[in-house]
């Protein structure tokens, strides 16, 4: 894992559950389109974003799979989940989106102690 | 150092994960309704001595709990304090 | 110290704005200068001029109002969020075909860069979601 000062983005909401997940995809891709690095942490029910069997919700409520499948394009390809939170949801590496990583305790909170600009949604 | 500010309460979700963010030497503000954390003295943010926690006066005053969080000797600081706390730490995250 | 806040609760529903003005008025009295406050998610419908709080209530667009008149403090609200929610300028309505508006001055639309902008630009930038 590399210590540069990255932008870090936390998402902590799962699909379909109000936008904080949409709009924190959102700030992200604005983030990279302004040409910083960015990366994005996938805590709690927010992991749950990276499933790759997920679907358009209630008639009318946009999937979030495309922006997911879009952060390539954007060049975000750091895409971090916690040890510890796959554990907790009982969620396995292989029902998530490709190129996914997953980090310890401790690289967790290292993200958060190197100064750089962090949003949290 | 950073500034961790929870404004839910310590049962909550975000209360479960800024407890994996937090670091050696950092502070967590209690705002909101993580101030009903004063309530419980064995919370484990309570029970750990690795990083600083502090109640928000107003916040906890507002929910009248001032005098449990005194009877716990549970530490607070003012508004003016939360502004003092931005200024010594230069990077803040908020959990909600 | 210059100081931006992002603000993403809705007022009434939610004490973020509550929190966010008290901590507003602190950083202001400690010195400091307040470069911006953006309003995203839920915290755009802080811009609605058509909020009618009962009269024993504060108004909080009003208490946003005058934090601008006092201090010149931008009040950025981000359009996406913003137009969604249905929190629309006069410019925005007349664009869309709808016969009212509901944001004017000193709130401004802007996009989701002038957040990113009042971060870096900033000293200290907090966060105010409950």
């Amino acid at each position: 894992m590399h210590a540069s000062e990255d932008f870090l983005v936390v998402i902590r909401h799962a699909p379909h559950n109000a936008s904080w997940l949409r709009e924190g995809l959102d700030a992200a891709l604005v983030a990279a389109a302004f040409g910083q690095s960015v990366r994005l942490l996938f805590m709690g029910e927010g992991a749950l974003a990276l499933c790759k069997k997920q679907q358009a919700g209630a008639p009318g409520q946009k999937a979030s799979l495309p922006t997911i499948d879009m952060l390539e394009m954007y060049d975000i390809d750091q895409l971090n989940v916690p040890e510890r939170t796959l554990n907790e949801l009982n969620l396995g590496l292989e029902s998530l989106v490709d190129g996914v990583s997953t980090l310890t305790d401790a690289q967790v909170s290292a993200l958060f102690s190197q100064n750089r600009p962090i949003l949290n949604f | 150092m950073t500034l961790h500010i929870l404004t839910t309460a310590p049962t909550s979700d975000a209360a479960r994960q800024v407890e994996q963010a937090l670091n050696a030497g950092d502070t967590l503000l209690l705002i909101e309704a993580a101030v009903n954390a004063a309530l419980n003295p064995q919370w484990s943010c309570w029970t750990q001595s690795t990083y600083t926690v502090l109640l928000l006066e107003d916040d906890l005053v507002a929910r009248g709990l001032g005098d449990i969080a005194k009877t716990h000797q549970l530490a607070t600081v003012n508004m003016d304090g939360f502004v003092a706390l931005t200024e010594q730490h230069e990077q803040s995250v908020t959990w909600y | 110290m210059d100081y931006g806040l992002l603000v993403m609760g809705a007022p009434y529903s939610d004490p973020a704005p509550h929190s966010a003005l008290r901590f507003a008025e602190a950083v202001l009295a400690r010195g400091h200068r307040l470069a911006g406050v953006f309003f995203y998610h839920d915290g755009v419908h802080n811009a609605s001029s058509l909020m009618t709080p009962p009269q024993d209530e504060l108004n909080l667009r009003e208490a946003w109002k005058a934090l601008h008149e006092r201090h010149d403090v931008p009040l950025d609200v981000c359009i996406a969020a913003a137009l969604r929610r249905g929190i629309v300028n006069e410019a925005e309505a007349a664009r869309h075909g709808h016969s009212a508006y509901n944001l004017e001055a000193p709130f401004e639309l802007t996009g989701l860069g002038q957040l990113l902008t009042l971060q870096q630009r900033c000293d200290r930038f907090i966060t105010f979601a409950s």
